[in-house]
C-alpha cells in the first residue's frame, strides 16, 4: 500500500495540494500566499517525482497500475518539467495577478489541476486515461484563457481557444474509438502489438493514424492548425499564456511521443501506419519556416512569442521524426529542448510582464523601447532570454537547438537539418528586434509608456529561469544524461 | 632608428631641424653604445649599459617627440618607445642563436587566463555602479592591460612547428566535446593583436563614448575574450561557441553607439555572421559524426577529425560550408555587403576592433579549418577562389574605395581590398605568401585599426566624414595630417613601413606558386595592380583632405589632437615602422606554423592525387608521426625585406 501511495504521490501531493488551496481561498481575505502555497505545491510533487525516479518502484505496483498510469522515466522526467513549468507560471501570476486587479484565488486552482491533468496525459498508458488527462488538462487552460472577464479579447481568445480545442479533441477521439474498434482494446502497448502483427494495413487504422495526428498537431499548434496560437496567447492573461506556452505544449509533445512510439513505431515496418514520419517531416518544415516568417512580421511582442512558440514545435518536430532512424537520441533531444524552451520562453514571458504595470502592460516592441536604459533589471534578462530562444551560446536555447540538429544529421536527415539551421538565422532576426527596441531605441515622443512593474515574484521567476538558462548553456551534461536516461523507456536494447 | 620621427609637419618648420639634429645625436650615441653592448658580451657591467642604454636612448626619444603638451603626454609617449625597443631586443634572433639547454616551462594554463581575464572583468562590471563611469573604465582598462601583460608571457617560449599551452580536459564527457586550447605561431600574433588592439581602442573610445558606459565596458571585455578564445580553440565546438558568442556584443556596440542607420548595419552585420556559421556547425557536426561512425565515439577535436578522410563528393560540400563562413567573416566578394554598413555605422572602436582583429577570424578560420580539414577540396578550389581574391577582392575593392566620398566607408573597403591579399596568399600556398598573409593579417590591423582611429578623430570634431567637407587641414591641425600620412603610407605599402613587407611576400609568393597553376602570373600581376590602385585612393584621400587651400570656414579653427587621441595612436605609429624595419621580428616565431601548416597540406594532396581524388570510403589516416619540437631555425629567404636592418 505504502508503496503504491509512493508510486503515485507526484499526483497525490497535487491534488491535495488543489484541493487544500482552494478551501484556503474560499475561507481567507488574504490572497497574498495562494501564489506561494501553489508554488510549493508544484515544488513539493516535483520533488516526489524525482524522489520516485531515483528510488525506483516495486513492479509489481507499476503492473498493477499499468496501463492506467505507467510509473516509467518518460512520464517521470515530463511531470517534473510539468511541475517546473507551473512553478515558474504561479510565480509570474503571483506577481501579475494583483498588480492587474485579476487576483482571484481560482486561477491558482485552475492550474493545479490543469496540471494535475497534464501529468496524467504524460503518464497514461490507455487511450482513456489518456483522453481524460488530455480535458483535464485543457478546460483549465481555456478558463485560464479567459480569465480576464472584463476583456472582450480575452473571452474572445477563450472562446476561439475552446471550440478548436473540443473540436481537434474530438477528432482525435473519433481516431481513439476507430483503433478500439479495429484492434478491440484501449491499451496504447496492446494496439500496437495488434499494429506490428498485421493491423496495420487495415485502411481504418491509417484513417485513425491521420486523425490522431491532426489533434496532437492542434494541441502543439503545428502548421497549419496553429490559428488559435496568436489569439489566445495574446488574449489570455500573460501567467496564462506563459502555462500554455509551457507546460500545454511540453504535455503534448510527451502525448504525441508516447502514443506515436508505442502504437506506431515499428520503422522497420514499410506499411501506411508507419508512414507518419514523411507527413509529420513537411508539418515541421512548413511549420518552422511559416511560423518564423510571419512572426518576422509582427507588431506585438506577446503574438511575436506566440508565433516563435509555433516555430519551436516545428524544431521538436524535427526531432520527433529523427526518432525514427536515431531513436532514444532524438527523442532525448526533444526532451532536453522542450526543458531549455521551458525556461527560456517563461523567462522571456515573466520579463514581459516585469516591462509593465497596471493600464501600461507591456504588448508591443513600442513599449519596450529604451527599457534597456529605464528598467536594466527587467531588460538584461530578457536580452538573455531572447537569446536563448534564438540559440546563441552560451544559453540552454544553444544546446537544445545543437542536440535536435545533432540527432536529426546523425538520422541522416540532413536537408531537414539545413533548413533548420537556416530557420534559426531567421528566428535570430525577430529576437534581435527585442534586443533593438529594449537597448538601441528610444521611445517615440507621446507615445504611452508601458511602466515597469516591481514584483518579488516575478523577480524570483526570473533569477531562476535565468540561472537555469545560463546552467544549461554551461553544463548540459547532466540534464541530457537524465533526458537519455527517460528516453530509453521507447528504445528495447538492440 | 631614427626615421620614426622624419615625417615632416609643414606646418612647422620651426621646430623640425633642431629636432631632426637632437635625434641624429642620440641615434649616433645609441648605435654605439648598442654596438659596444653587444661587443663585449662577457662584462656584466657593459651587458647592462647595453641592454638599458637603448631602452632609455629611445625613451628620451620619445619623450621629446611631441611638441606640445606636458609630463602626461611625454612620459607613455617615452614608455611606449623604451617598450619597443625592448621588444626588438627581446624578439631579435642573433646569427649565433643559442638554443637553450631547457626551454622555458610552459605555465599550462595561461590561455585560459587570456580568455577568463576578459570574460571575468565583464561579469564584474555587472555589479558595479551605473553612476561611476570613471570606475567602470578604470576597471574596464585594467582588465585589459593585465591581460596584455599577461599575454606578452606566449613571446617567452620559442615557438617552433609545434602547439603550445595546450590545456586539454573534457568539458561534456558524453558528447566527446572537450575544452582544448593551444598555441602556435600562427594564433601568437593575432592573440597579440587583439589584446594589443582591444585596449588602444577602449581607450580611445573613453574620448567620446559618453552614454551607457556600463554597457559599453561590458561589451568591450566580453568580446575580447571570446576573440581570443576562438583564436585558441582547437576543439571545432569550443571554436564554434566562441565565433558565435563574439557576435552579440560586436552587434550591442554597432546597434547602440552607431550612426544614423546603425540598427540596419548591426542586424545585417548580424545575419550574415549567423548565416554562414549555422552552415559551419552543420558541417563540423556531420564532421563529428563521421569521426564517431569510425571509432565509436564522438570528438570535435582538430587533431582527431583531421585524420577523417571523407571522399570527394561529400568533403566539397563539407568544405563550401567552412569557406563561406569564413569567407562572410573575412569578408570577399560577393558576400561583403554587411562590411561597408557596419564600418560606417560603428563606433570608432568598433571599427577599430572590427577591422583589426574580428575580420582576421575569417582568414584565421580558413587557414586552420579549411587547410586543415580539408586540403584535398582547398587545393581544388584554391585557383578559383583566388581569382575571386584577386577580381573581387584586391582591384573591386580598390575601385570601390576610390569612389567613396564617405572618408570610413572607403576605409572600409581598402579593407576588403587588403584581406583579398590575406586571402591571395593563402590560397598560393607557397612559404612566402602565406607568411605574407600571416604578416599582413597583422600589418592591416594595425594600419587600418589607425586609419579608423583617425577618422574618428575628424568626425567627433566635425560630425561628417564627407571628402568634400575638408580640405588644408594640415594648415590647422598638423600633428593630425602627419599620423595620418604616416597611416596612409602604411596601407599603402611604402617601404620601411610594414605593408610594404607583406604585400610584398604575397605577390612573390603568388607569382612562383605551383597550386594557382597557369594563371599564378596573372594573379600575381592583378594583386600588383592593387597596389598601385591603393596608392591612388589613398594619397588621393591625403590630397583632398589636407592639402590645398582650406575651402570650409568651419575648418579653420578645429583643435589638433587631443592627448588622449595621439597617446592611442602611438603604439601603432610606433609597430608601423618597427614592423616595417623590421619584420623578421614577426616572421621568425610563425615561420615553424606556417611551414607544419604548409608541409600538412601539401602531404595530404601528395597522397591523393589527381582530380578526383579519392571516391573510396570514409576512412581514417593514421596518426601524424611526432615532428622534432626543437625549434626552426630562422629561414634566410626573407632577408631582402628586412634589408632595413
Amino acid at each position: 500500500m505504502m508503496d503504491l501511495m509512493f508510486a503515485l504521490s507526484p499526483f497525490f501531493v497535487m491534488g491535495v495540494g488543489a484541493l487544500a488551496l482552494m478551501l484556503a481561498e474560499a475561507f481567507s481575505r488574504n490572497k497574498g500566499g495562494l501564489a506561494l502555497g501553489t508554488t510549493a505545491a508544484f515544488v513539493a510533487s516535483g520533488v516526489f517525482a524525482a524522489a520516485v525516479w531515483a528510488q525506483g518502484v516495486e513492479p509489481t505496483v507499476a503492473a498493477s497500475l499499468a496501463p492506467w498510469v505507467l510509473v516509467d522515466r518518460f512520464a517521470l522526467f515530463f511531470q517534473m518539467l510539468l511541475c517546473l513549468g507551473g512553478a515558474l507560471a504561479s510565480l509570474l501570476a503571483g506577481g501579475y495577478l494583483p498588480e492587474h486587479h485579476l487576483d482571484r484565488g481560482e486561477f491558482y486552482s485552475l492550474l493545479l489541476f490543469s496540471t494535475f491533468g497534464a501529468m496524467m496525459l504524460v503518464a497514461a498508458g490507455d487511450l482513456l486515461t489518456l483522453f481524460l488527462g488530455l480535458e483535464t488538462m485543457s478546460i483549465g487552460a481555456y478558463a485560464m484563457t479567459a480569465f480576464r472577464r472584463a476583456s472582450p479579447r480575452s473571452a474572445e481568445a477563450g472562446l476561439k481557444y475552446f471550440l478548436l480545442g473540443a473540436f481537434a479533441a474530438a477528432v482525435m477521439l473519433y481516431g481513439f474509438a476507430l483503433l478500439y474498434g479495429v484492434t478491440g482494446s484501449t491499451e496504447l502497448g496492446k494496439i500496437g502489438d495488434a499494429i506490428k502483427a498485421g493491423a496495420s494495413s487495415n485502411p481504418l487504422v491509417i484513417i485513425a493514424l491521420a486523425l490522431i495526428l491532426v489533434g496532437l498537431a492542434f494541441k502543439i499548434s503545428a502548421v497549419p492548425f496553429h490559428m488559435w496560437t496568436p489569439d489566445a496567447y495574446e488574449g489570455a492573461p500573460t501567467p496564462g499564456t506563459t502555462y500554455m506556452a509551457v507546460v500545454v505544449k511540453s504535455a503534448a509533445f510527451a502525448m504525441m511521443v508516447r502514443v506515436l512510439m508505442t502504437m506506431f513505431g515499428d520503422p522497420q515496418s514499410t506499411s501506411w501506419s508507419s508512414g507518419w514520419p514523411p507527413v509529420l517531416a513537411w508539418v515541421a518544415l512548413i511549420t518552422m519556416t511559416v511560423a518564423n516568417l510571419i512572426a518576422g512580421r509582427q507588431d506585438s511582442v506577446k503574438r511575436m512569442l506566440a508565433y516563435s512558440s509555433i516555430a519551436h514545435a516545428g524544431y521538436l518536430l524535427l526531432g520527433v521524426v529523427a526518432s525514427v532512424r536515431a531513436g532514444a537520441e532524438a527523442n532525448a533531444a526533444v526532451m532536453f529542448y522542450l526543458l531549455t524552451y521551458t525556461v527560456s520562453t517563461a523567462g522571456a514571458f515573466g520579463a514581459l510582464i516585469l516591462c509593465g504595470s497596471r493600464g501600461a502592460e507591456a504588448v508591443s516592441y513600442e513599449d519596450l523601447a529604451g527599457i534597456g536604459r529605464r528598467h536594466p533589471a527587467a531588460a538584461l534578462p530578457f536580452a538573455l532570454f531572447a537569446l536563448s530562444l534564438a540559440g546563441i551560446p552560451p544559453t540552454a536555447g544553444f544546446f537544445g537547438k545543437y542536440f535536435l540538429f545533432k540527432a536529426a544529421m546523425g538520422g541522416g536527415f540532413y536537408v531537414l537539418a539545413i533548413v533548420a539551421f537556416l530557420n534559426s538565422v531567421l528566428g535570430a532576426y525577430y529576437y534581435l528586434r527585442v534586443l533593438v527596441f529594449m537597448y538601441m531605441r528610444e521611445p517615440a515622443a507621446g507615445a504611452p509608456i508601458a511602466k515597469p512593474m516591481r514584483s518579488g515574484y516575478v523577480g524570483t521567476a526570473l533569477i531562476i529561469s535565468a540561472l537555469l538558462v545560463l546552467a544549461l548553456g554551461v553544463l548540459p551534461g547532466a540534464s541530457l544524461d537524465v533526458a537519455s536516461a527517460a528516453a530509453a523507456t521507447f528504445a528495447p536494447a538492440k | 632608428m631614427a626615421t620614426r620621427d622624419v615625417t615632416p609637419s609643414p606646418a612647422q618648420p620651426a621646430w623640425v631641424i633642431p629636432a631632426l639634429s637632437t635625434l641624429g645625436v642620440l641615434a649616433a650615441l645609441f648605435a654605439g653604445l648598442h654596438l659596444f653592448g653587444r661587443a663585449e658580451g662577457g662584462f656584466a657591467l657593459s651587458r647592462a649599459i647595453g641592454w638599458a642604454v637603448p631602452l632609455l636612448v629611445a625613451a628620451a626619444v620619445g619623450a621629446f617627440v611631441p611638441t606640445q603638451g606636458g609630463l602626461k603626454t611625454r612620459l607613455p609617449i617615452a614608455v611606449m618607445a623604451a617598450l619597443a625597443v625592448l621588444m626588438i631586443t627581446a624578439l631579435w634572433v642573433s646569427d649565433s642563436a643559442e638554443i637553450p639547454d631547457e626551454l622555458p616551462k610552459e605555465p599550462k594554463t595561461l590561455l585560459s587566463w587570456l580568455i577568463g581575464l576578459p570574460i571575468a572583468g565583464a561579469i564584474a562590471i555587472l555589479f558595479l555602479p551605473r553612476q561611476a563611469p570613471r570606475v567602470l573604465q578604470w576597471t574596464t582598462l585594467g582588465t585589459m592591460l593585465a591581460t596584455l601583460a599577461a599575454s606578452t608571457a606566449l613571446l617567452r617560449i620559442p615557438m617552433g612547428r609545434e602547439f603550445h599551452f595546450n590545456q586539454d580536459f573534457v568539458w561534456l564527457e558524453s558528447l566527446g566535446i572537450r575544452y582544448h586550447v593551444a598555441l602556435d605561431g600562427l594564433s601568437l600574433w593575432l592573440v597579440l593583436l587583439t589584446t594589443l588592439t582591444v585596449p588602444i581602442a577602449t581607450y580611445a573610445s573613453f574620448g567620446s563614448i559618453q552614454s551607457r558606459m556600463k554597457d559599453w565596458c561590458f561589451s568591450l571585455l566580453l568580446l575580447e575574450g571570446a576573440m581570443i578564445g576562438a583564436f585558441v580553440s582547437l576543439d571545432l565546438f569550443l571554436f564554434y561557441v566562441f565565433w558565435e558568442l563574439m557576435l552579440v556584443p560586436m552587434y550591442v556596440m554597432i546597434g547602440i553607439w552607431g550612426g544614423t542607420n546603425r540598427i540596419k548595419a548591426a542586424i545585417k552585420f548580424f545575419l550574415y555572421t549567423m548565416f554562414g556559421s549555422v552552415l559551419m556547425l552543420g558541417a563540423i557536426l556531420y564532421l563529428a559524426y563521421t569521426y564517431s561512425k569510425l571509432t565509436g565515439s564522438m570528438s570535435f577535436d582538430y587533431f582527431d577529425l583531421q585524420r577523417v578522410l571523407v571522399p570527394r563528393n561529400v568533403q566539397i560540400w563539407l568544405f563550401a560550408a567552412f569557406t563561406l563562413s569564413f569567407v562572410i567573416k573575412v569578408p570577399m566578394f560577393p558576400v561583403h555587403t554587411w562590411l561597408p554598413d557596419a564600418h560606417t555605422e560603428a563606433p570608432t572602436a568598433g571599427s577599430v576592433i572590427l577591422a583589426a582583429v574580428m575580420l582576421k577570424l575569417g582568414t584565421y578560420g580558413y587557414m586552420r579549418f579549411c587547410l586543415g580539414l580539408f586540403p584535398e577540396s582547398s587545393g581544388e578550389f584554391a585557383a578559383n577562389l583566388a581569382g575571386v581574391a584577386v577580381l573581387g577582392g584586391i582591384v573591386y575593392g580598390a575601385l570601390c574605395a576610390w569612389k567613396q566620398d564617405d572618408v570610413k566607408r572607403l576605409v572600409a573597403y581598402s579593407s576588403v581590398a587588403h584581406l583579398g591579399y590575406v586571402m591571395l596568399g593563402v590560397f598560393a600556398a607557397t612559404q612566402s605568401s602565406m607568411e605574407g598573409a600571416v604578416l599582413q593579417m597583422i600589418n592591416h590591423g594595425i594600419s587600418t585599426g589607425a586609419l579608423f582611429l583617425l577618422v574618428g578623430v575628424i568626425y567627433d570634431r566635425r560630425h561628417t566624414r564627407m571628402l568634400d567637407q575638408f580640405g588644408g587641414l594640415a594648415k590647422v591641425m598638423p600633428v593630425y595630417a602627419a599620423l595620418f600620412v604616416v597611416a596612409t603610407l602604411a596601407s599603402v605599402g611604402l617601404p620601411l613601413t610594414n605593408g610594404f613587407a607583406g604585400e610584398f611576400m604575397v605577390i612573390t609568393g603568388t607569382a612562383v606558386s605551383s597550386r594557382l597553376g597557369h594563371f599564378a602570373g596573372i594573379q600575381a600581376v592583378g594583386a600588383a595592380i592593387g597596389v598601385i590602385l591603393g596608392a591612388l585612393y589613398m594619397l588621393g584621400v591625403v590630397q583632398k583632405m589636407f592639402f590645398g587651400p582650406i575651402t570650409k570656414d568651419e575648418n579653420r579653427h578645429l583643435d589638433d589632437m587631443t592627448r588622449r587621441e595621439v597617446l592611442a595612436l602611438t603604439p601603432f605609429v610606433i609597430l608601423i615602422f618597427v614592423i616595417g624595419l623590421f619584420p623578421n621580428l614577426l616572421l621568425n616565431p610563425m615561420a615553424g606554423a606556417v611551414t607544419r601548416i604548409r608541409t600538412d597540406f601539401e602531404a595530404r594532396i601528395q597522397s591523393s592525387p589527381g582530380p578526383r581524388y579519392y571516391t573510396g570510403p570514409i576512412k581514417m589516416l593514421p596518426r601524424r608521426p611526432e615532428a622534432p619540437a626543437a625549434p626552426v631555425p630562422a629561414p634566410a629567404k626573407n632577408a631582402e625585406v628586412g634589408g632595413g636592418s
